[in-house]
């Protein structure tokens, strides 16, 4: 497990502990901030091990539909959950687009008590993955760290002639 | 995701998805720091294999193995007109793999900005109950 390819993030928020779980597991909070300026459908939301999140976030008459089963739920400390990509009809799917793409990831969410702030510790890793799904994040993974800094710098130089060119 | 899926939607209906190599060779084939470093070499311009073997502690077979990983991932292309088979840039479809790693990467950090605010109004709220007790 230790070995898997992992995206994290560590954000502080200025609100205090009960406060950032209550914006995390209240859905009427929650639908809020998920889909920013796009209007988001929470379908089911429910808050126990084995329950799923089912959420839906409208583009015109496009929908992207992604379903969350939680495994642990402590409150006010801890979120893990499984994340996918749905169907309209909530099945999970892979990603048309990136078959390799792990279908599912492993989401773990961690609250940590700053005082009247808090700390959001996120991680997503593949789970139930197989290599060639391994493989794909863990590439995607080793490019948001160090760069393919390569790879971007490669795309600004090449804009800057193609601009220059017309 | 989203911003992705209306992406994939235009190339799709443009069709640009057709002459779409897969993502996931494209991964791949960025992940190696030499096929990097020749991609940068190749953004001055079109280069023969052993104009692009120059730089690099590496024979030439080594070189044109690794021209072949990015040239079936689709982000070079070679002229099989000309003996010298120069390599050329296609950086359309390196666009695409790198726009697909900025959606991710924004994904979560765009939903926090979003949770400040909604953090920012419960506080406000909460204040204003109290401040009435």
């Amino acid at each position: 497990m230790s070995n898997l390819p992992e995206y994290k993030l560590t954000r502080t928020f200025n609100a205090p502990r009960e406060m950032v779980w209550r914006a995390w597991t209240d859905p009427d909070l929650l639908h809020r901030w998920y889909g920013p300026n796009i209007e988001t459908v929470i379908h089911q939301f429910d808050l126990r091990p084995g329950g799923s999140w089912l959420n839906e976030m409208k583009m015109g008459d496009k929908s992207d539909f992604s379903k969350m089963v939680f495994q642990e739920v402590v409150p006010v400390e801890r979120l893990v959950w499984h994340h996918s990509s749905a169907d309209a009809g909530w099945n999970v799917i892979s990603n048309p687009m990136m078959p390799d793409w792990p279908r599912m990831l492993l989401t773990t969410v961690i609250f940590e008590d700053m005082g009247d702030k808090t700390n959001v510790h996120l991680s997503q890793l593949p789970i139930e993955a197989t290599d060639a799904e391994i493989a794909c994040f863990a590439a995607a993974m080793a490019g948001m760290d160090h760069g393919w800094g390569g790879g971007y710098a490669i795309m600004d130089e090449l804009f800057v002639e193609l601009q220059a060119g017309d | 995701m989203l911003a992705f899926l209306y992406n994939h939607n235009v190339m799709e209906q443009s069709s640009y998805i057709k002459s779409q190599p897969n993502l996931d060779a494209i991964f791949a084939a960025l992940a190696d720091p030499t096929r990097r470093a020749i991609l940068s070499r190749l953004v001055e311009g079109q280069a023969c294999v052993n104009e692009i073997a120059a730089p690099f502690e590496m024979s030439q077979p080594a070189i044109s193995r690794h021209l072949k990983v990015l040239e079936r991932a689709g982000l070079i292309e070679r002229n099989i007109d000309e003996q010298r088979r120069p390599a050329r840039l296609k950086a359309e479809n390196m666009a695409v793999a790198v726009d697909w790693l900025e959606e991710f990467k924004a994904f979560w950090g765009s939903r926090f900005d979003q949770l400040d605010d909604v953090l920012f109004n419960m506080k406000l709220a909460h204040k204003k109950e109290t401040g009435d007790e």
